[in-house]
C-alpha cells in the first residue's frame, strides 16, 4: 500500500505495546432519564447500560450479541463519545479518553464507526469523494490530498474511483453505500472501528460481500473490530472474542470457540439453541426461552436473566452474580458458576475451581 | 367449499404483475414476470428471495392487496376454489379473512394504534360471522389464548404499544387466524424479532397450521427461517421462480446457480476461517428486463444461448424443477 500522503495524516503510533488492550472499558453505565419535565418528571430510568467492563485486545475482532434493547448499541455510542456516559471510563491504549493525554479530536482519530443504516448516515448533498475527504480536511489535509486519498481508499473498497465518486448516496445501492461508510470510516487512518450492525440491512449476497471485504481491510490496515450484531452466525464467523450481553450487563465474554461450543450462561446456550436449524430432519420442537426480554426500566433483582431462567433458584434473586472466570479462557456471570454461591449446580469449594482453571 | 379433497388449495398459473406510474415518462416495474405453482391443503411453501425479488408482491397478488390504480395483474390466480383475478371487489371482501389471512413483518405498522387489540380481533370477528359484542370479544380471549399470549385476559385491553414485539406479532396471528381461514399468507412475521422470540413465533406459526389444516406460504429472505418452517422452497429472483424443491432436497443440493450462490453466501458456523462465497454484481432492474435469462450477468457459467432467451422452469429430477439450462439442457426442457 503506498503511503505517499502519510506526510499529512502519519499512522497513530502504539502506546502501550501489544500486552496492553487497545480499548479497556470500566464501569460504563448511561442512564436515560424517563421524558417529562418539572413536577411530572419521571425518577424512573432506563438501565440502558449498567456497570459494563470488558477489554478490547490489540488486532482483535470483538463481537458483541445481544438482543433488543440489552445495551450494544448504546454501548457502541457512549465508545464514540456520540453520548456521555452516566458513570465510568474509556482507557484508549493506556490513556483516559478525553482526558489531558487524549483529548477528543486526537481519539476521533483512532476510532470511527460504521452505522447499520448506509443511508441515513451518509450526507445526501455530499459526493461520496466529498464525504470520504470531508473528516482528512478537517484534520488539516489540503483539499487535492484529501480526494487522493478518498479515491485511494474508494479503490479499496471495491468501487472504482473514477465511476462512483462524484456519485451522490442515493445513486448507489445498499451494499455500496456500505462500503463509502467503511471507506469513510477509514480516512482517518483509525485503529479501531467500530461496527454496528454493519451488514444487518444488506441482502444475504452482498452480506458477504461486505463482511469479505471486512476481513481484508483488517489484515490490510491491521485495525481492530469491535462487532456489534444481532445475528450469532455472522458473529461466529467475523469475531476472535465474543461478549454476550443482556439488559445492559455482560453475560458472559470469551474466545469464539469457547462461547460458541460450550456456552456457560444459561442465556448464552438459549441463544445459540434459538438459532434455526438449517437441516429439516432435525427442526426444533421447542422453544428454549419463552416470551421477551424485561423492560430495563425496571429488570428483576439478582440476576436479570432469572425471570427466563430454567435453573432460576431463589437466591438467584438475592444474590446479582459477578463475572467469574471458568476453564478454558471464558467468563460468565451466573451462580451456577461461582463457587459457594448457594445455587445448587454451584461448584461447592474455591479449592476446585482453582484446581481446574490450573 | 367448491374445492375436492385432491385440488390444490392455491393454484397460480402466469401471474404477472407489474406497476405503472402515473407520471409520464416513468418506466413500468416488472415485478412479478410469470409465477406458476401450487399448493396443497396443509402444505408450506416458502418463497426465498432478496428485495426486489418480487416475493411480497406474490404474496399480494394471492389477496389481491396491491393497490389498484397502479397494478397491472394477469394470469389464473384461483385460492381455494375462488378466482381471485375476476372477483369483485364485494367477492374478494368475503374472501380476505375467511379464506386467506394474512400477517406481516411489522406488527406495529399493521394494527391500529387507537383501538385495543381485544377490540380488533372481535371487529373482525363480527364483521365476518355476525355474531354479538360479547360472543365476539369471548372469541378475541380465546384467539389470544391460541396464540399464547400470557394473561390473555388482561392484554385484551391492551394497545399495541403497550405490547413487546413478540406479543404484538401474536396478536396479529390472533387476528389473522380469527375466521380460521385455510389459506395464511406471512410476509417476512419474524424478520423483525429477536432471535429467541422468532424461534417462538416459528414454532407457534408451525403448531398452529398443524392443528388447523391451513395451507401456509412464508415470504422470507432467511435460509434458516425456511428450513425450520418450510415442505417446499421456491427461490425468487427477478419476478419469477428460478427453482422449486422440497425443503431437504433444496438444501442437500441447490441446482440453480443464483440458489447455489446463495446458500454459499449465507454465513453458517461451518463458514468461519473461509472466504465467504459471493455473487457478483446486483440483479437487473425491473423496469428494464434482459430478453434472457435475468441471472445471465451475474453467472460465473453463462452461456451464450443464456442470452437469447428466459429459460423455462422445467422439471429438474423428482418433484423439483430449475430454470437453467444447465440443469435442463434445451432438449429436455421441451420434452418436460
Amino acid at each position: 500500500m503506498p503511503t505517499n500522503h502519510a506526510a499529512h495524516l502519519p499512522p497513530l503510533p502504539d502506546l502501550g505495546g501489544p500486552a496492553q488492550p487497545l480499548l479497556s472499558v470500566r464501569h460504563l453505565t448511561k442512564h436515560f432519564a424517563l421524558a417529562g419535565r418539572g413536577l411530572r418528571r419521571s425518577r424512573d430510568v432506563v438501565r440502558a447500560v449498567d456497570d459494563l467492563g470488558f477489554d478490547l485486545r490489540k488486532g482483535e475482532t470483538l463481537g458483541i450479541v445481544g438482543e433488543s434493547g440489552c445495551g450494544k448499541s448504546t454501548t457502541s455510542r457512549l465508545i464514540m463519545s456520540l453520548l456521555a456516559p452516566t458513570a465510568g471510563e474509556i482507557v484508549f491504549d493506556g490513556q483516559v479518553v478525553g482526558g489531558r493525554a487524549l483529548p477528543m479530536k486526537d481519539y476521533r482519530r483512532q476510532v470511527q464507526m460504521v452505522f447499520q443504516d448506509s443511508h441515513a448516515s451518509l450526507n445526501p448533498r455530499l459526493s461520496i469523494e466529498n464525504a470520504i475527504a470531508f473528516a482528512p480536511q478537517v484534520h488539516g489535509l489540503a483539499r487535492r490530498d484529501a480526494l487522493a486519498r478518498a479515491h485511494e481508499l474508494l479503490d479499496a473498497v471495491g468501487l472504482a474511483p473514477a465511476q462512483f465518486g462524484a456519485r451522490f448516496p442515493h445513486q448507489l445501492s445498499g451494499g455500496q453505500r456500505q462500503r463509502v461508510n467503511i471507506a469513510r470510516a477509514l480516512a482517518l487512518r483509525p485503529r479501531l472501528l467500530i461496527l454496528d450492525e454493519p451488514v444487518s440491512a444488506l441482502d444475504k449476497s452482498v452480506e458477504a460481500q461486505v463482511l469479505n471485504l471486512l476481513v481484508d481491510l483488517k489484515a490490510r490496515y491491521g485495525l481492530s473490530y469491535l462487532f456489534i450484531s444481532h445475528d450469532l452466525n455472522v458473529v461466529q464467523y467475523m469475531a476472535d472474542r465474543v461478549l454476550v450481553m443482556y439488559l445492559g450487563k455482560v453475560a458472559e465474554v470469551g474466545a469464539v470457540d469457547a462461547i460458541y461450543g460450550r456456552p456457560a450462561h444459561p442465556y448464552t446456550a438459549a441463544l445459540l439453541a434459538s438459532r434455526p436449524s438449517m437441516d429439516p430432519a432435525r427442526r426444533r420442537t421447542r422453544p428454549p426461552l419463552q416470551g421477551d426480554p424485561p423492560n430495563p426500566i425496571d429488570p428483576p433483582s439478582g440476576c436479570r436473566f432469572r425471570t427466563r431462567c430454567a435453573h432460576a433458584e431463589a437466591v438467584c434473586a438475592a444474590q446479582e452474580p459477578a463475572l467469574a472466570v471458568l476453564a478454558g479462557g471464558h467468563a460468565a456471570a451466573c451462580l451456577m458458576n461461582a463457587p459457594g454461591s448457594g445455587h445448587r449446580a454451584a461448584p461447592v469449594r474455591r479449592v476446585e475451581a482453582a484446581r481446574v482453571l490450573a | 367449499m367448491t374445492s375436492a379433497p385432491d385440488t390444490p388449495l392455491v393454484h397460480v398459473r402466469d401471474l404477472r404483475v407489474a406497476f405503472e406510474s402515473r407520471e409520464p415518462g416513468v418506466a413500468t416495474v416488472a415485478a412479478v414476470n410469470g409465477v406458476d405453482f401450487d399448493l396443497a391443503p396443509r402444505e408450506t411453501l416458502c418463497i426465498l428471495g432478496e428485495s426486489g425479488s418480487g416475493k411480497s408482491v406474490t404474496l399480494r397478488a394471492l389477496m389481491r392487496l396491491n393497490p389498484a390504480r397502479t397494478t397491472r395483474m394477469s394470469g389464473t390466480v384461483r385460492v381455494a376454489g375462488q378466482d381471485i383475478a375476476s372477483a369483485s371487489e364485494a367477492q374478494m371482501t368475503a374472501v380476505r379473512g375467511r379464506s386467506v389471512a394474512m400477517i406481516f413483518q411489522e406488527p406495529m405498522t399493521a394494527l391500529d394504534p387507537v383501538f385495543s387489540i381485544g377490540t380488533q380481533i372481535a371487529e373482525t370477528v363480527r364483521r365476518h360471522e355476525g355474531i354479538d359484542r360479547a360472543a365476539a370479544r369471548r372469541r378475541a380471549l380465546q384467539l389470544l389464548e391460541l396464540v399464547q399470549v400470557p394473561s390473555a385476559a388482561r392484554r385484551l385491553d391492551a394497545y399495541p404499544h403497550e405490547l413487546s414485539g413478540g406479543l404484538r406479532q401474536r396478536a396479529m396471528i390472533a387476528m389473522a387466524l380469527s375466521c380460521r381461514p385455510r389459506l395464511l399468507l406471512a410476509d417476512e412475521p419474524t424478520t423483525a424479532l429477536d432471535a429467541t422470540v422468532q424461534i417462538q413465533v416459528l414454532l407457534l406459526l408451525r403448531e398452529l397450521q398443524r392443528e388447523m389444516g391451513m395451507g401456509l406460504i412464508f415470504v422470507t429472505h432467511d435460509l434458516g427461517v425456511a428450513s425450520e418452517v418450510a415442505d417446499r422452497i421456491a427461490v425468487m429472483y427477478a419476478g419469477r421462480f428460478v427453482e422449486e424443491a422440497g425443503v431437504s432436497d433444496f438444501l442437500r443440493q441447490p441446482m440453480h446457480p443464483y440458489a447455489q450462490g446463495l446458500l454459499g453466501a449465507t454465513v453458517h458456523a461451518g463458514s468461519r476461517g473461509r472466504p465467504l462465497v459471493t455473487i457478483a454484481g446486483a440483479p437487473p432492474r425491473l423496469d428494464r428486463l434482459p430478453a434472457g435469462c435475468a441471472f445471465a450477468a451475474r453467472c460465473d457459467r453463462v452461456m451464450p444461448a443464456c442470452l437469447d432467451a428466459m429459460p423455462a422452469l422445467a422439471a429438474a429430477g423428482a418433484d423439483r424443477s430449475a430454470r437453467c439450462l444447465l440443469v435442463t439442457p434445451p432438449r429436455t426442457a421441451l420434452a418436460a
